[in-house]
């Protein structure tokens, strides 16, 4: 990979646009933006290295620097919170990293119209700590709630747990500033109005700047939909004696048409086994609890109880066993915390390593997921029989389209890969069997994913098989926004754009 | 009194409860040491276990508040789900009865 | 030599940030007091592991890294809240240790010649007078105890009362209270024959061995009275008693670490201590990063507030508080002031934002800074220390805050 080296003058250049303290170039700045939490090839660290990094505060330091970049044809790479799961934020081209971590603030709160409007270096825990007071909430509610920022979920289109009532990421921001790949500094939303959440007016561009992966530009303002804080949350688990039980059930729970409801989590077979090795909610079932469901309601007390009553009858009735409340209550709570837990890595002898955590996040079809479940595990066994350094950590089925929580779930394999093995032939072997289960989700007709985006090796190739024909606007886009492909270049298969002619 | 002393820090020995899994104080879970020969177990002092275990609940319980008000019990919608289905059943009971007279 | 010894400390520290490595997932992040002013990764808790697999991968060296090791306040709230603690610490035997790693990486970065100009005047400083060198203050080991002058306490006993550095030279008014609050108990204690300081920010900054000495003082100052026991006012001699001595120490170390709050919660519990005299006043407080976050101590501050009559008390939970800071500990306002200035400064407008006039702390090194902040406040804030009010509520006159 070539990398373009920084000359004295445009650091200069940068330090007067950003100021002095903002330009990082010591190694530990650059060693310490390259990575995300997905599987690494730790020992080609320095290959992923950006060859500077700014901290911008405002929008306009912002357009200077991609101007700047793009005048000099300088990989330009944003970097929100770090905790993309698809290599999105991992500089493959060296150049400027554009860290926006320090643009933070809060910029208007409008009770009226149930908007915020802040920069996208927030995150989202935080902001609910700060507009507790107006009794508001900003329902997006990925895994990493405690840690994304604003900017990574409209990064990567994210997925929040919570949709099934409150909508994804998308659905929740209602417009953005962007600055353009050229440093034009723009407004898109449904069509224009900053807090109009359905228009006609023209194309509607904020699609095309959600989930990009920061391949058409860097948002630096959103102005985010704000719903009246939950009265009531109500979260049940329940187990089953088979998945094939569990696997109807979530098809009844789903269907059931309760506006509530903002989530249907299926745990297969593996996931539970994987979960009575360490999980102290798991560890003392009985044997012939193999498979389970989680929900979860929000609301006002007045919906929310009625309709709880309601689930808990659909489960009973389909063979669903109430765990009760320790369970699901703490279960629920720590929904974010238990994932990427190095430890629960087991050797073929059960001994304990550190275990780097692949989260596969295909959407998947309801008639499909009993074949892509089974045809992945038969994948990661023969792996890690193979290689000795992975762990399959089982299979989650969350509930997938936003409002309206049937048809098609998130479809999550989790396996674990020890890290400090790795060498150029076991990363080779990773990212085979990384394509090999893509490829399971392309056959049964689904999404390579959900919610991380198709940026990853083992996912990316797979880009132009999935969008077919749209591939193609796909890379007339890129070439009209970014001329020069300085944005975030080699994702996506983009670089396409440029070769042909 | 009731302060810290290092001779009390040491935890009991373990025993095992299952395949994997050992105790050491009663309701707390802990991997049989054996697993952990590649990655050594640190020292950790009773009062160290102690801490993480009662601040977890406590973070589980700060997180249900910080999305809702309140939260609701599955154990007792359960409860209400039986006794409108016992109430059912007496009113069925007496239409019957009814009829019968 | 310099080589070895990164070697050394690698491979001793490897495990421990490939936990991390691995995960990767910066749950850390905002609750980190650092973090959330300079919003600079470097800065990060996960930096501080990554670093370690960047010495043993690619070559990255002590003098590389050092500086950014100074960016941390030694609170404790990104390893507590790191699921590998808080959810399979536990389970495992193993958990997150973040602030062991930033300690041993300063003395390492002590031991291979990379020292930072403040932290190195500061400790030599401590060793010529045998106390911090609390700013603005002069100090002279002949006066470390003046603050006791009109109590007449005893030399020694079994009970060691462990007065800090910054309260027994700066803010007096807290070890003041604190006898007078104990001694109304009924509750029997002394003090040292010659209290030098506990040597743990010393520790902190680096100077390993340095700190060393002073603990080899004290532990033997306690020995020659003939103590069993310490009570600590200030949560920083309370982790330096109960983690660094038991280190140096090992098992010879019997010494029993009671902390003030614990005590004197007690002595309300068991009506030997009555609070009677109403402080009208609407008061916050502050959890001590090393008492809340640290060590879990977050009751007994509570319970004592309760227990004062008249006293209206707006609590923030102390989950909620694991992101909040005086920027005062870990040596880190000795290094980096603009930035703990600011991290004080927000801790204190979120105390503003609950209509209170006292912040009450139980820890007399952040009441320095957060006073400074209160005062700059529209709604004046004052700071108080909690065994000042105690001392109050039970009616004892201990002369006000002194400073
Ligand atoms: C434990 C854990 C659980 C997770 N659970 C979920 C989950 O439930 N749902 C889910 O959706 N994801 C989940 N993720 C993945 C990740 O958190 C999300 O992808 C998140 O949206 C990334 O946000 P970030 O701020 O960390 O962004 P980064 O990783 O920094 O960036 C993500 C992408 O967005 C781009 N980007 C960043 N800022 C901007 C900007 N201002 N403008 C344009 N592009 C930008 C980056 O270049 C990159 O391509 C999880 C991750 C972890 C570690
Ligand atoms: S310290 Fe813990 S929370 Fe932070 S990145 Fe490391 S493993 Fe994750
Ligand atoms: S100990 Fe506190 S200041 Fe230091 S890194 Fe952790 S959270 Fe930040």
């Amino acid at each position: 990979m070539s990398s373009v080296a920084i000359s004295e003058p445009v650091i200069d250049e940068l330090r007067a646009i950003v100021g002095p303290t903002y330009v990082l170039t010591s190694k530990t700045a650059r060693y310490n933006r390259t990575r995300v939490p997905a599987p690494f090839p730790v020992h080609r660290w320095s290959e992923f290295l950006p060859d500077i990094v700014v901290l911008p505060e405002t929008t306009e330091q912002v357009s200077e620097v991609v101007k700047l970049a793009n005048r000099l044809k300088i990989p330009v790479v944003p970097r929100a919170g770090g905790t993309g799961l698809a290599d999105g934020a991992v500089p493959l081209r060296g150049g400027i990293l554009v860290d926006i971590k320090r643009m933070d603030k809060i910029l208007e709160i409008d009770l009226d119209n149930r908007t915020v409007t802040l920069q996208p270096g927030i995150n989202m825990l935080k902001l609910n700590e700060e507009i507790l007071k107006y009794g508001v909430f900003y329902p997006d509610d990925p895994a990493s709630y405690p840690c994304s920022l604003v900017g990574g979920r409209i990064g990567t289109s994210g997925f929040s747990l919570i949709a099934g009532r409150y909508g994804h990421t998308r659905d929740l921001v209602i417009s953005m500033q962007v600055v353009l790949p050229t440093g034009e500094i723009i407004e898109v939303g449904d069509g224009g109005g900053r807090k109009i959440r359905k228009s006609s007016t023209g194309f509607h561009l904020k699609h095309l700047f959600m989930g990009h992966q920061g391949t058409l530009g860097i948002c630096t303002e959103a102005t985010l939909e704000l719903v009246p804080r939950p009265e009531a949350e109500f979260a049940a688990f329940f187990g089953y004696k088979d998945f094939e039980s569990a696997y109807r059930s979530t098809g009844a729970l789903t269907k059931s048409g309760l506006a509530t409801l903002a989530s249907v989590v299926l745990f297969d077979e593996r996931k539970i086994q994987y979960l009575r090795r360490d999980d102290e909610a798991y560890i003392p079932q009985p044997r012939n609890l193999k498979s389970v469901i989680a929900v979860s309601m929000y609301g006002a007390v007045d919906e929310v109880k009625p309709a709880g009553r309601r689930l808990m009858q659909i489960a009973k009735d389909t063979g669903g066993k109430y765990l009760g409340d320790e369970v699901s209550q703490g279960d629920w709570a720590s929904r974010h915390d238990r994932y990427a837990t190095p430890l629960h890595g087991r050797l073929l002898d059960r001994r304990v390593v550190p275990m780097c955590w692949h989260c596969e996040d295909a959407s998947i079809n309801y008639s499909n997921i009993p074949n892509v479940m089974r045809e992945w595990h038969e994948i990661a066994d023969r792996y890690i029989k193979k290689y000795g350094i992975f762990d399959d950590w089982g299979c989650f089925f969350y509930t997938n389209a936003a409002y309206k929580p049937w048809g098609d779930y998130l479809s999550e394999i989790d396996i674990g890969i020890w890290e400090q093995k790795l060498n150029d032939k076991t990363w080779k072997a990773w990212v085979n069997c990384k394509r090999e289960i893509t490829e399971v989700t392309l056959k049964y007709n689904g999404s390579i994913t959900a919610c991380h985006g198709s940026t990853r090796e083992g996912d990316a190739e797979y880009v132009p098989e999935e969008m077919g024909g749209g591939f193609e606007v796909m890379k007339r886009i890129k070439r009209v926004l970014d001329p020069n492909n300085i944005m975030n270049p080699g994702k996506n298969m983009l670089d396409n754009a440029y070769e042909e002619d | 009194m009731f302060g810290f002393q290092l001779k009390g820090q040491r935890p009991p020995k373990p025993r095992r409860v299952k395949e994997g899994v050992v105790m050491r104080f009663d309701h707390v879970y802990e991997i049989d040491p054996d697993r952990m020969s590649i990655i050594k177990q640190q020292e950790m002092p009773v009062w160290d276990t102690q801490r993480i275990i009662a601040n977890r609940w406590e973070h589980l319980s700060w997180m249900h508040n910080h999305f809702a008000d309140s939260v609701i019990s599955g154990e007792e919608l359960e409860k209400e789900i039986e006794e409108s289905k016992k109430k059912i059943r007496t009113t069925k009971k007496s239409t019957s009865r009814r009829k019968k007279r | 030599m310099s080589d070895d010894l990164q070697q050394k400390f690698v491979k001793k520290w490897l495990d421990n940030a490939y936990g991390c490595f691995s995960s990767g997932h910066k749950f850390c992040r905002e609750v980190c007091p650092v973090m959330q002013v300079t919003r600079n990764e470097n800065h990060s808790p996960t930096a501080f592991h990554a670093n370690i697999v960047a010495m043993n991968n690619n070559g990255l060296t002590v003098a590389d890294v050092a500086e950014d090791y100074v960016n941390c306040t030694l609170c404790g709230a990104c390893e507590l809240r790191c699921p590998n603690t808080l959810f399979t610490g536990d389970f495992y035997r193993n958990r997150t240790e973040t602030v062991k790693v930033v300690k041993a990486m300063r003395a390492l970065s002590v031991k291979s010649g990379v020292e930072q100009p403040n932290w190195k005047r500061w400790v030599e400083a401590t060793i010529d007078k045998k106390s911090e060198p609390v700013l603005d203050v002069p100090i002279d080991q002949d006066r470390v105890a003046d603050w006791a002058k009109e109590l007449d306490l005893p030399i020694g006993g079994e009970t060691i009362l462990f007065c800090d550095c910054e309260a027994a030279f700066y803010r007096t008014s807290v070890p003041k209270a604190t006898a007078m609050v104990l001694k109304r108990a009924g509750f029997k204690f002394g003090l040292m024959k010659e209290q030098w300081c506990c040597g743990g920010p010393a520790a902190e900054m680096g100077y390993v061995e340095q700190a060393r000495e002073f603990a080899e003082h004290n532990l033997s100052d306690w020995r020659a009275v003939g103590a069993k026991r310490i009570i600590t006012l200030d949560p920083h001699d309370y982790i330096t008693f109960t983690e660094d001595y038991p280190a140096y120490f090992k098992n010879g170390y019997d010494m029993e670490i009671v902390h003030i709050t614990e005590l004197v919660a007690e002595l309300i519990k068991e009506k030997k201590l009555r609070l009677k005299k109403p402080v009208k006043r609407v008061v916050t407080y502050h959890d001590p990063c090393r008492l809340n976050k640290r060590k879990g101590i977050y009751e007994s501050p509570r319970e004592i507030l309760r227990s004062i009559p008249g006293l209206t008390f707006k609590d923030v939970d102390h989950v909620t508080q694991w992101s909040y800071c005086s920027g005062a500990g870990g040596g880190f306002a000795v290094e980096r002031p603009q930035i703990a200035e600011e991290i004080s400064r927000r801790r204190m407008s979120r105390a503003a934002e609950l209509d209170v006039d006292i912040l009450v702390s139980a820890c007399v090194w952040s009441e320095r800074p957060l006073t400074a902040r209160g005062k700059e406040l529209d709604s004046k804030i004052e700071v108080r220390d909690l065994m000042e009010l105690v001392a109050e509520a039970a009616g004892l006159d201990y002369g006000g805050v002194k400073t």
